[in-house]
């Protein structure tokens, strides 16, 4: 055996050799793989500027696939990736308009039948041309039962309604009652699902019935073209750089899984402008203030950052020149359950709704960001209402609150039963909650108790509708007054996990729903907007959320998305960008 | 030691006067200035917390109620000793009621691992070859258990059973912390009964006829709690700063209560607006520690018969 | 030994077995599942999701699937995108491994070299400063200690950055010197560091007054060895088998990840991952790194055992 004198470098030597062995060890396959060689950009008209853009965006998506995606962060890149026949932009009223993509002009209508033609040249990635049969392939995976798109319900009969895409969606049944359909009977189906390429470069739509957010929902990453043959080949890794093929202005051409993706220019890509920003790297960072840091530290290029630092950006001269408030399409509201004995009495609920201070509160948590509501359509959405016809009615008023509680049996709080609202806990949520909590004292004196539990038990609280107070919310999937309405107020409606149930509401989605006249429609949406926010139906609103990030002064040509936020500004046109010369 | 008064009780004498591990530990650790120190402070510090309770003048604020929302995100000053927090809440009463959570959480889990260890451990060492492998691979089990896991599960699934004692979360945090902090213990009071079973006087203890109950607690217990007692007080901090991290990932003492642990990772948020709102708390949970780093270093120092 | 070497590691089998079956069941005893989400997804999607991942089979069914799958080495497809578990894991943690090598290895220099001083210093300036750094390292919650360094070090002064590692992030790329960006790595390092450096060097001190103590220095002194002799080739050795105790399980928490300061530096880690599956109920992660942290721990703890009997001829095992 070796001299005592030697035993214990040999020992650590030992150690060290292990643990080394035991890291190389692990090692093994490799995911760098080789993309796309980058092209230069066409229009390089700008100055020699490095056109590197690095981002950070909050969560990593889950996939790349655009018919399975359920999240923003999904779909913020996903946008970038694909494109449509038909495109959101921002508009100069700050609202949204549809405009054609791929799609050559408006669709001819005719009946329940939509006609769209294509642009002609339109190629993929790797030099494929784009033909029609790929938009019917997209609808018809979004639809798709092996595909199990969360989206789906979108081109059902309860948005959209495409013809026969629900009978497909349902053809291997349920948990309780599966079905085995044989495979004749599952093209069948999916023959009859109304989507069909009369040519090349005219692709046609059967609804059900005539719907006027034809163009919008075509907009959407539901009917983002498929590549049927690539997906036949690489199966669930098609979506892996060196393997993916995309129609939109970036392709990706590295992953590193939790870490970042790394886009460049897709050489073929047919519209104007030609992407000018010739690498851009997306980082995957949750938490925000980390992101914030590693701004400032000029690190990173794009950020959202936390709200509790508004006041640092300020106070510096340099950051606030980054500055970039951004609305958000998401409403943030105080949601009750109607089947709880104490909430089912619409004084307690209004006197809930009335003892905060939505100023103050907008104030103190958020620095001032969002915006104090009593509105339930958000702004820059058609048909937005604003706080005016509301906030007199369930609006801040401590003494009118106070009287409510007392005609509820409850005169300044006395014999109040135990209620909690359900929180998640992370900082803003924490401030929030306490601040909720003690505005409901210092009004109402109620004690209101705080319950936090992580995210997923959460969610499984609500959808199972164990909760009493919950802070909740809708954050719109496209622009239109339907869809914070359809599916979350009306009894027994998907989404609806606070049981409002109203007969006039109901009767006025209802007619919303099949209501072919536009600004009838519009009138209609709004009338239930009405009926939901005055008799506080499940939610009481507070704020209108918006997101702050920070933008480098170096880059150019970025439109904030407004009420089409994703999580990043500008991405529904990230053909634009440019950094400008130094 | 009670073995001298054994000795006594046979009417044999010894020739010097010497002092008992207890009271001759006692000595040394009250000439240790450190420790003393630390002991005297956490002594003050502790009546102060409590006393804050009851004493409105002390805490000046009510912790959680009292939202000022003119005075946001203050540093020091007259009014606020410690500067407000982001919704106008005053620092020092949230920092004094801190601490006395933070003691209590830290005393109450380590009561919980002295249980746990000290049962296990003394089982192992002293039921023969079989229930000592099967405890130490229990102790396995439980080390390499990944704690984080453990506490989220733990948290959730009690959070949601609503079973009568456990479900203050107070209790929660302190059961879950020692779940997963017990095994040292476990294995120290183990190592340390193996190994006193050897010595000498135990020999000789069965050699005079002392039954096996006589002999664990008469003689190999109060031997094996010297560094038991130290562990135990060096577990304290242990304890308050793992409830500060789980505080970070949102698992800790549900709001409105703060302990300091709390207070740290919700200020985090803020560090850079207003370093105040962590750097006291912070500096709270320093101190904390310290002293009773200090008192462990000076029990140990005192209970250890080998240094001088 | 190798009787007990052996014996420890077919315990490993067991021990492995009982902590999938314990996760498994606690997994599935926690309200909400992979798929579910605050704006609930349809429940004729839920019903594809589910069986898509077999998640509507009989829990023991799913149980044993997935011991079986185990026993062939397949841990499973992430939820999130589908990913393959292994590969997850394997990516994750080299990183983490990296950052806790380098952690172990600077607080190991750091506080052995902190606590011998202190020691030859005893109550001298050298021995205030260095106790006070210990003292330091270990009181504050690393988190915290991570925000301020980022504050101070990165974005005040500017010297370091902050987001991701700064090593290689691939395999392949371990030998590229371009992949080594060390401006990244010294702030997550030493926050890693701090507490343990601090802990080693409060037991370094300890040990070392306690061998200077002994007879045997003092009989080295008496036959006139210098005095760096003596305290290198009889005071340090002995002082480090109570060192060594304390630092196999350091450099098993190390190697293991800190999920706190993956977190703060954006690394991509296996322990940030871990934790992250938690969250989001994503079962096969979550099996697949419980499994792989419990290996390694147990793995770490036998090696530490066998060190302490090698180094200590006093101890014996049964």
């Amino acid at each position: 055996m070796l001299s005592s004198r030697w035993r214990l470098p040999f020992l650590i030597g030992a150690l060290i050799t292990m643990v080394a062995l035991l890291a190389m060890a692990c090692g093994g396959g490799e995911e760098k793989k080789e993309g796309a060689t980058p092209t230069k950009a066409a229009g390089g008209e700008k100055a020699p500027a490095d056109q590197q853009v690095l981002i950070v965006q909050q969560n990593e998506p889950e996939y790349f696939d655009p018919h399975r995606s359920n999240f923003e962060q999904d779909i913020s890149i996903e946008k970038m990736l694909f494109r449509g026949l038909y495109q959101l932009v921002p508009a100069e009223d700050g609202g949204v308009k549809v405009e054609p993509a791929m799609a050559d002009g408006e669709p001819q209508v005719s009946g329940n039948v939509y006609t769209i033609k294509l642009k002609s040249g339109l190629k993929w990635s790797d030099g494929q041309p784009l033909i029609a049969q790929h938009y019917a392939d997209g609808i018809l995976r979004s639809c798709s039962p092996d595909v199990a798109s969360p989206y789906q319900y979108i081109l059902g009969a309860s948005i959209l309604g495409i013809e026969g895409c629900d009978e497909y969606f349902g053809a291997l049944g349920s948990a309780e009652e599966p079905k085995s359909p044989t495979p004749e009977e599952l093209k069948t189906l999916r023959d009859a699902v109304g989507v069909k390429a009369v040519d090349d470069t005219t692709l046609e739509v059967t609804l059900l019935q005539p719907k006027s957010t034809f163009t919008t929902i075509m907009s959407l990453w539901s009917a983002f073209p498929a590549r049927q043959d690539i997906i036949d080949k690489y199966g669930e890794k098609w979506t892996d750089p060196g393997n993916i093929v995309v129609n939109g202005p970036y392709t990706m051409t590295e992953f590193v899984p939790k870490d970042h993706v790394t886009l460049e220019p897709n050489p073929n890509w047919a519209l104007e402008p030609k992407p000018t920003i010739q690498k851009l790297t997306i980082k995957f960072i949750d938490d925000t203030s980390v992101a914030f840091r590693a701004y400032q530290t000029g690190e990173i290029d794009i950020v959202n950052f936390p709200e509790s630092e508004i006041p640092t950006v300020k106070a510096d001269p340099k950051l606030n020149e980054a500055y970039l408030l951004e609305g958000t399409g998401r409403m943030d509201a105080v949601e009750m359950q109607l089947k709880d004995p104490t909430l089912s009495d619409f004084n307690v609920r209004l006197a809930i709704s009335r003892a905060i201070d939505r100023k103050t509160l907008n104030d103190v948590v958020y620095n001032g960001s969002s915006i104090p509501a009593t509105y339930w359509l958000v702004q820059g959405i058609p048909g937005y209402q604003g706080n005016e016809p509301f906030e007199s009615i369930i609006g801040y008023d401590p003494e009118a609150a106070k009287k409510a509680l007392a005609d509820a049996g409850y005169p300044d709080g006395q014999g109040f039963p135990d209620v909690k609202l359900l929180m998640r806990d992370d900082a803003v949520q924490r401030s929030l909650a306490e601040f909720l909590q003690n505005q409901w004292k210092t009004v109402l004196n109620v004690n209101i108790g705080l319950e936090f539990v992580d995210a997923k038990t959460r969610s499984s609280r609500f959808n199972s509708q164990d909760f009493q107070l919950y802070r909740g919310g809708w954050q719109i999937d496209y622009p239109d007054p339907e869809n914070p309405l359809i599916g979350l107020f009306d009894t027994g409606g998907g989404n609806n996990m606070y049981n409002c149930s109203d007969p006039d509401i109901d009767a006025k989605l209802k007619a919303a729903a099949t209501e072919t006249n536009e600004a009838a429609r519009i009138k209609l949406l709004q009338d239930a907007e009405t009926l939901i926010v005055t008799k506080l139906c499940g939610v009481a609103p507070i704020t209108q959320l918006a997101r702050v990030y920070l933008v480098n002064t170096k880059i150019g040509g970025l439109t904030p998305n407004g009420a089409i936020d994703s999580g990043l500004p500008g991405n529904w046109g990230v053909e634009h960008w440019f950094v400008k010369a130094q | 030691m009670e073995a001298q008064t054994e000795l006594a009780e046979t009417g044999w004498e010894l020739p010097t006067r010497e002092r008992s591990l207890w009271s001759d530990a006692f000595y040394r650790l009250t000439r240790n200035r450190l420790a003393m120190g630390g002991l005297a402070v956490l002594l003050v510090v502790g009546a102060i917390a409590i006393a804050s309770g009851y004493v409105e003048d002390l805490r000046r604020y009510h912790p959680y109620q009292d939202q000022d929302y003119q005075h946001l995100q203050e540093g020091p000053s007259g009014r606020h000793f410690f500067g407000t927090d982001n919704l106008g809440r005053d620092n020092w009463s949230r920092v004094l009621t801190g601490m006395g959570i933070s003691i209590e959480i830290g005393l109450g889990t380590q009561a919980f691992v002295l249980l746990f260890g000290l049962a296990v451990g003394a089982a192992a060492a002293l039921g023969g070859r079989i229930s000592d492998n099967l405890l130490m691979r229990l102790t396995d089990i439980t080390y390499a258990f990944p704690d984080l896991l453990f506490i989220i599960l733990m948290r959730s699934v009690l959070s949601e059973r609503h079973w009568p004692l456990l479900e203050n979360p107070r209790l929660q945090v302190m059961l879950a912390i020692a779940m997963v902090n017990w095994t040292t213990l476990a294995r120290l009071v183990r190592g340390q009964m193996l190994s006193l079973a050897e010595r000498d006087y135990v020999v000789a203890a069965r050699a005079l006829g002392a039954s096996n109950r006589r002999i664990v607690f008469r003689h190999m217990l109060p031997n094996t709690l010297g560094p038991v007692i130290v562990a135990v007080t060096f577990g304290i901090p242990i304890a308050i700063f793992a409830e500060a991290a789980l505080g970070f990932i949102g698992f800790g003492l549900p709001p409105p209560t703060a302990s300091l642990g709390r207070l740290v990772s919700d200020g985090y948020t803020y560090i850079q607006v207003n370093t105040w709102v962590v750097a006291f708390p912070a500096g709270a949970i320093a101190m904390l520690m310290l002293c009773f780093t200090f008192l462990g270093d000076g029990l140990r120092d005192a209970l250890d018969p080998r240094l001088r | 030994m190798t009787g007990y070497v052996v014996r420890r590691v077919l315990w490993l089998v067991p021990v492995l077995w009982a902590v999938a079956t314990i996760t498994f069941i606690l997994m599935h005893a926690v309200p909400g599942g992979p798929f579910t989400q605050e704006k609930p997804l349809p429940q004729s999607i839920i019903n594809a999701l589910n069986a898509r991942y077999n998640l509507n089979e009989p829990l023991w069914k799913q149980y044993v699937l997935y011991l079986w799958h185990i026993l062939h080495l397949d841990l499973g497809l992430s939820f999130r995108g589908d990913r393959d578990v292994a590969e997850l894991i394997r990516a994750g943690f080299f990183v983490t491994v990296q950052l806790g090598f380098l952690g172990f290895l600077v607080a190991a220099v750091l506080g052995l070299t902190l606590g011998v001083f202190s020691a030859l210093n005893q109550n001298g300036p050298m021995d205030y400063i260095g106790v006070f750094f210990a003292t330091v390292g270990a009181s504050l919650p690393n988190f915290v200690l991570a925000a301020f360094l980022i504050i101070i070090f990165a974005v005040k002064l500017g010297w370091f950055d902050v987001l991701g590692w700064g090593g290689p992030t691939q395999i392949g790329d371990a030998l590229d010197p371009g992949a080594w960006h060390l401006k990244k790595m010294v702030l997550p390092i030493i926050a890693v560091a701090a507490l343990p450096a601090a802990y080693i060097a409060r037991v370094t001190r300890a040990s070392m007054l306690e061998v200077l103590s002994q007879d045997y220095i003092r009989t080295a002194h008496a036959k006139g060895l210098a005095n760096y002799v003596v305290i290198l080739r009889h005071a340090i050795k002995n002082a480090m088998i109570p060192v060594l105790t304390i630092m196999g399980p350091t450099a098993a928490v190390l190697v293991t990840g800190s999920f706190i300061i993956e977190t703060t530096f954006a690394i991509p880690g296996v322990g940030r991952a871990f934790v992250d599956a938690v969250l989001r109920r994503d079962y096969a992660m979550i099996m697949g790194s419980t499994l792989f942290y419990t290996a390694i721990v147990a793995f770490a703890n036998l090696v530490v055992d066998v060190l302490y009997a090698v180094v200590d001829p006093r101890i014996r095992y049964r």
